[in-house]
C-alpha cells in the first residue's frame, strides 16, 4: 500500500498539474491574507470608533448597536460586506438597519476571495485534473493490467489512488493556508488567537472532506468511461453543475417558489395598513371628541397616544413579518442550493468561521435579549416605554374649540444621569456552537463522501482492466 | 483539397463522444437558466407595470421606476441587482437606487448576497468555452502523437492548407454549437407573449451573438496554438484548462483587487465633509429663511417671497448634494474601468463588458436612467414652484413626462469598440502564432 501511495504521489508531484497548482495557490492565499489584513485593520478601527460614540452618547429615545466585525472573515466571507453594520434601536424593540460599509455597486459581481472561494472553485477543480486519469489513463496505457498482474488487490490500489489524490491536493492546501497564516500572524497578530487557529486546523478538515468528494467523483468516472478526455469533461460539467449552476440559480428557484410578496408588493401593502390601522383608530377618537366623549385635552391625547400606540404596534408588524419572510425566502434558497456539495462546504465553512446567516441570526438574537435590558431602563429612566415604527403621525382636530395637533408619540430623552445605561455586548460563540450550526452541512458532506466512495470502489472493483 | 479536410474535420467532430456531451450539457444549462429568467423577467415586469400606473399623481413624493431589461432574459448583468426604483422630492435627489422590483440595493441585500445571475451569458463565458477547448485541445497534438500527420502530410497537402481546414472544421463546429444554443434559449424567450422584440432588441441581440462568436474564437485559436507547441494531448489539456482557470476565475478578482488598492475612494464622512462645504455660502440665509418660514406655517401666514426662496435654497442644497454625488459616482465608475482595464487580458472581462452593454443590464443603462430622474427633477423643482406663484397653473400642470432616452445600438458598439478589437486582436494573434509554429513544427 505504502509503495502503492508512494509511487502515486511522486507521479502527481511530479505533474505539470500540481506545479501550477501549488504556484496558483500559493499566489491566491498571499493575496487573501493581504487584502484580508487592510480590510479588517479599516473594519475594526470603524467600529471601535463606532462604539466608542454610541458610549458617550447614551439615549432613551434611539440607540445604535454595532456588530463586531469577524476576524475569521478570511476563511469565509460570508456575504458580511452587503450586511448592515449593525442596528439603530428604538424601544421596544424597534430596528432598522445602519447601512453596510460603503462598496462600489458598479464593479463587477465577482465573488469575494475567501479560503472558501479558493478551496471551493480551483482546488475542486485541481482534485478533478490530479485524478480523471487516474484509472482510464492507465488502461489506456495499459499499465493497469500490468500493475494488477502483480500481487496487489484492486481495493488496495484504489485506496492507494485516493490517498495519494488526497495527498496531493493537501500539499498545496496547506501550503497555501500557511502562507495566508503567516501574513496574517505577523500583520495583525490579535486574530490567531488559540480558538481560532482550532477553527482554522477544522477549516482544513473541512476542506480536505469537501475535496475528497471530488477525488471519490473523479475516481467514479475514471473507472466507468474509458477514455480520460471524456472522463474529464463529464467531471468537468459536474464541477460547473456543483460549484455555479445549483448554488447561482438557488436564488430564482426559491424567489419563484415561496410565496413572499416582492418589494413592490410589499410597499404597496403600507399605505393602507397606515390608513386602516393608525389612521382608522385615530378617527375614531376624533369621532369620539366630536361627540363630547373625551372632554379636555388631556383626555384626547391619552386616547390618541394608546390608538396610535396600538396602530404602531401593527405597522412594526407588518414590516417585522415581512423580513422574517425575507429570511425564510433566503433560507430556502440556501436548502435549495444545498443540492451542490460546493454550496455544503461553503456554508459548514461560514458555521466554522462564524460569518454569514448564522451569525446575522445570533447578533439579533442578542439585540431582542438586549432590547428588553433596554426598555427596562427607560421605564425606570422616563416611566413610559413608547413603541414607534418607521413612520409618524398627527392629525389635526379641536377639543372645547381649541386647535389641537394629535401626534404619534414619540420616546423621550432622558434628561438626568446616564452613568447606568445599558451596555450592549455580543455573545461570545464557542467553537462547539459553530460546529452545531453547520452540523447537517458538514454531516451531508461525509454522505457526500460514502456515497461516491461506495460507487467509486464497486465501479473500479468492476471494471474491465484490459 | 481544403473542403475535403474541412468536411472530415467537421464530421469527426459530430462523431465523437467529447462534442455531443459538451452539446448536451450547454443545451440544457441554456434551457434550465433561460426558463429561470424569463419567469424572474416576468415578475419584475408585472412590478413595473404596477407601479408606474398607479404613482401618476404624486406631487410631493414622487416614485420613478427603471423598467427590468427584456434582454435580461439572456443577459443577466446587473439588471437584478441594481435597484430599480428612486424617490424624489424638491428637497432630494438620492444618488442611488433603492430596491423595489428584483433584489438588489435594498436593506435586504444581504438576505440573498452570494447568489450571482446564470444566464445565456454564463453559458458562452464558462460552459462554450470549456467546449471550445476540450474540441480543440488534440487537433494537432492527438495526430502527432498517433503518427496520423506524418501520414497526412506526406500526401500532397500543403502544411498551410491543413491548418486552415483544421481550424475552420473545428470553427464551423462551434459555431453551430453556438447557433444550436442561441436558438434554444431564443425559442424559450419569444414563445411567452408578455415578450416582445424591437428592432434594436433583434441588433443588440446579433451583436451579442457576434461577441460570443468572437469570445469563443479566442479560446479556440488559444486552444489550436497550445496544441500545436505541446505534443502531448494530455499536456496540452491540462495546459489550457489552467489558462481557461486563470482568464475565467482568478483574472477578473485579480483586476478588482489592485483597483481598490491602487485607487483609494472617499470616505462617507468625507463625502458628507464635501456636501457640507459646497452648501456653506448659502447657510446663514437657509437658516434664517426657514425660520421665517417654519414661524409664518405656524401662525398660518407665509409671504409668496419666503415661500419661494425657502423652495429654491432647499432646491440649491439639493443641487450641490447632487453635484458631489455625481463627482462620487465618477470615481466609482473610474475605479471599476481601472478594474475592468487591468484584468482586460481576461477575454471573459471584455466579454462580460461588451455583453451587458448590449443587454442594456450594464452600468450605462443605469446612468441614464439617473441622468433622467436629475432631468426630472429640475422640472419638478420649477412645477412646486408654482405651487405659491400661479396657484392655477400648478393645479393644471400636467404630469411631467419620464422617458428613459433608449440607447441606439450604434452607441452601444462605439462604447465597446476597444473590445471587439481586443478580442480581435487576441484571435488573430494566437491564430499567427499556431500558424507559424505550425509551419516550422516537426511533424515526425
Amino acid at each position: 500500500m505504502k509503495t502503492i501511495i508512494g509511487k502515486e504521489l511522486l507521479d502527481h508531484l511530479r505533474s505539470v498539474q500540481f506545479a501550477v497548482l501549488l504556484a496558483a495557490s500559493v499566489l491566491l492565499f498571499a493575496m487573501n491574507g493581504l487584502v484580508f489584513v487592510q480590510h479588517y485593520t479599516r473594519l475594526r478601527a470603524d467600529y471601535q470608533k463606532a462604539i466608542a460614540t454610541v458610549d458617550q452618547q447614551p439615549s432613551t429615545t434611539m440607540t445604535r448597536l454595532y456588530r463586531q466585525p469577524s476576524p475569521l472573515q478570511f476563511m469565509a466571507e460570508g456575504g458580511e460586506k452587503s450586511s448592515p453594520k449593525g442596528c439603530w434601536l428604538r424601544p421596544k424593540l424597534t430596528l432598522s438597519p445602519l447601512p453596510a460599509e460603503t462598496v462600489n455597486f458598479k464593479m463587477p459581481d465577482i465573488p469575494e476571495l475567501d479560503w472558501a472561494f479558493i478551496i471551493k472553485i480551483v482546488f475542486s477543480l485541481y482534485v478533478i485534473l490530479l485524478a480523471f486519469e487516474a484509472v482510464s489513463g492507465e488502461k489506456e496505457r495499459g499499465t493497469l493490467r500490468l500493475v494488477l498482474s502483480n500481487p496487489v488487490g484492486r481495493l488496495r490500489l484504489i485506496t492507494g489512488k485516493y490517498l495519494a489524490i488526497l495527498a496531493g491536493a493537501a500539499i498545496p492546501l496547506a501550503v497555501g493556508l500557511l502562507v495566508s497564516l503567516l501574513i496574517i500572524g505577523i500583520l495583525l497578530p490579535s486574530v490567531l488567537s488559540l480558538p481560532n487557529l482550532a477553527r482554522v486546523a477544522f477549516f482544513f478538515i473541512l476542506a480536505m472532506a469537501y475535496l475528497s468528494l471530488f477525488g471519490f467523483l473523479s475516481l467514479l468516472f475514471s473507472s466507468l468511461i474509458p477514455r480520460s478526455s471524456v472522463a474529464l469533461l463529464v467531471l468537468l460539467s459536474f464541477w460547473i453543475l456543483f460549484a455555479f449552476f445549483i448554488p447561482d440559480t438557488a436564488s430564482i428557484i426559491a424567489q419563484r417558489y415561496s410565496k413572499v410578496p416582492s418589494e413592490y408588493e410589499m410597499a404597496k401593502l403600507v399605505g393602507p395598513t397606515l390608513q386602516n390601522e393608525v389612521f382608522g383608530r385615530v378617527r375614531k377618537v376624533v369621532e369620539r371628541i366630536k361627540k363630547g366623549e373625551l372632554k379636555t385635552e388631556k383626555e384626547a391625547r391619552d386616547e390618541a397616544d394608546s390608538a396610535y400606540e396600538e396602530g404602531q404596534d401593527i405597522v412594526r408588524k407588518l414590516y417585522d413579518d415581512y423580513d422574517n419572510d425575507m429570511r425564510e425566502r433566503a433560507a430556502l434558497a440556501r436548502r435549495i442550493s444545498r443540492a451542490s456539495p460546493a454550496a455544503l462546504f461553503e456554508y459548514a465553512a461560514e458555521a466554522v468561521s462564524e460569518t454569514g446567516p448564522t451569525a446575522e441570526a445570533r447578533f439579533f438574537r442578542d439585540i431582542r435579549n438586549y432590547s428588553r435590558i433596554y426598555d427596562d431602563y427607560i421605564l425606570k429612566k422616563v416611566g413610559k416605554v413608547v413603541g414607534t415604527s418607521p413612520w409618524s403621525f398627527s392629525m389635526g382636530t379641536t377639543v372645547n374649540g381649541k386647535y389641537v395637533s394629535l401626534e404619534s408619540p414619540w420616546p423621550q430623552e432622558y434628561q438626568g444621569d446616564k452613568s447606568d445605561f445599558p451596555r450592549f455586548s455580543e455573545s461570545r460563540p464557542t467553537f462547539l456552537d459553530g460546529l452545531e450550526s453547520g452540523l447537517w452541512d458538514i454531516a451531508s458532506l461525509l454522505v457526500w463522501n460514502i456515497l461516491l466512495a461506495g460507487l467509486a470502489f464497486s465501479a473500479f472493483l468492476r471494471t474491465d482492466v484490459r | 483539397m481544403l473542403k475535403t479536410i474541412i468536411k472530415r474535420e467537421i464530421l469527426e467532430y459530430l462523431k465523437s463522444a467529447k462534442f455531443l456531451i459538451g452539446l448536451a450539457v450547454t443545451l440544457a444549462l441554456a434551457a434550465g437558466s433561460t426558463v429561470l429568467n424569463v419567469q424572474d423577467y416576468k415578475g419584475r415586469l408585472q412590478d413595473y407595470q404596477s407601479a408606474t400606473q398607479e404613482m401618476k399623481n404624486d406631487r410631493f413624493y414622487i416614485h420613478l421606476y427603471r423598467p427590468p431589461q427584456v434582454l435580461s432574459t439572456l443577459i443577466q448583468g446587473k439588471d437584478r441587482k441594481l435597484g430599480n426604483s428612486v424617490t424624489v422630492t424638491y428637497l432630494d435627489i438620492p444618488s442611488t437606487t433603492s430596491g423595489y422590483m428584483g433584489e438588489g440595493r435594498s436593506q435586504r441585500r444581504r438576505l440573498v448576497s452570494g447568489f450571482a445571475a446564470v444566464d445565456f451569458a454564463f453559458v458562452v463565458r464558462v460552459v462554450l468555452s470549456l467546449m471550445v477547448v476540450f474540441i480543440a485541445y488534440n487537433a494537432v497534438s492527438e495526430e502527432k502523437s498517433s503518427g496520423t500527420l506524418k501520414l497526412t502530410l506526406s500526401n500532397r497537402v500543403p502544411r498551410d492548407q491543413l491548418l486552415i481546414g483544421k481550424l475552420l472544421g473545428g470553427w464551423f463546429v462551434i459555431m453551430g454549437s453556438l447557433a444550436v444554443a442561441t436558438l434554444v434559449s431564443l425559442i424559450l424567450v419569444l414563445s411567452h407573449s408578455f415578450i416582445a422584440f424591437g428592432a434594436g432588441e433583434w441588433t443588440r441581440l446579433l451583436a451579442f451573438v457576434g461577441l460570443s462568436a468572437l469570445y469563443l474564437t479566442v479560446f479556440y485559436a488559444l486552444s489550436l496554438f497550445i496544441s500545436v507547441l505541446v505534443d502531448r494531448p494530455s499536456i496540452s489539456l491540462m495546459i489550457l484548462l489552467q489558462v481557461w482557470v486563470l482568464l475565467i476565475v482568478i483574472c477578473p478578482n485579480l483586476g478588482i483587487i489592485a483597483a481598490e488598492n491602487f485607487d483609494k475612494l472617499p470616505s462617507p464622512e468625507q463625502i458628507e465633509h464635501q456636501k457640507d462645504a459646497a452648501f456653506q455660502p448659502y447657510e446663514a440665509e437657509f437658516k434664517k429663511v426657514e425660520d421665517v418660514f417654519n414661524q409664518g406655517v405656524q401662525k398660518g401666514e407665509v409671504s409668496k417671497e419666503v415661500s419661494i426662496r425657502n423652495i429654491e435654497l432647499w432646491a440649491t442644497k439639493a443641487n450641490l448634494n447632487h453635484q458631489v454625488d455625481e463627482e462620487y459616482g465618477r470615481k466609482l465608475t473610474a475605479q471599476t474601468n481601472l478594474a475592468q482595464a487591468i484584468s482586460s487580458l481576461s477575454p471573459a472581462v471584455l466579454f462580460d463588458q461588451a455583453a451587458e452593454r448590449f443587454g442594456r443590464t450594464g452600468m450605462a443603462g443605469y446612468e441614464r436612467f439617473m441622468q433622467e430622474v436629475y432631468r426630472y427633477w429640475q422640472q419638478h423643482v420649477e412645477r412646486t414652484k408654482l405651487m405659491y406663484t400661479d396657484h392655477e397653473a400648478y393645479n393644471k400642470a400636467p404630469a411631467i413626462a419620464f422617458n428613459i432616452p433608449a440607447e441606439p445600438a450604434a452607441e452601444a458598439f462605439a462604447a465597446t469598440w476597444l473590445d471587439w478589437l481586443l478580442l480581435a486582436f487576441f484571435a488573430l494573434a494566437l491564430f499567427a502564432l499556431a500558424y507559424t509554429a505550425f509551419l516550422k513544427k516537426d511533424v515526425r
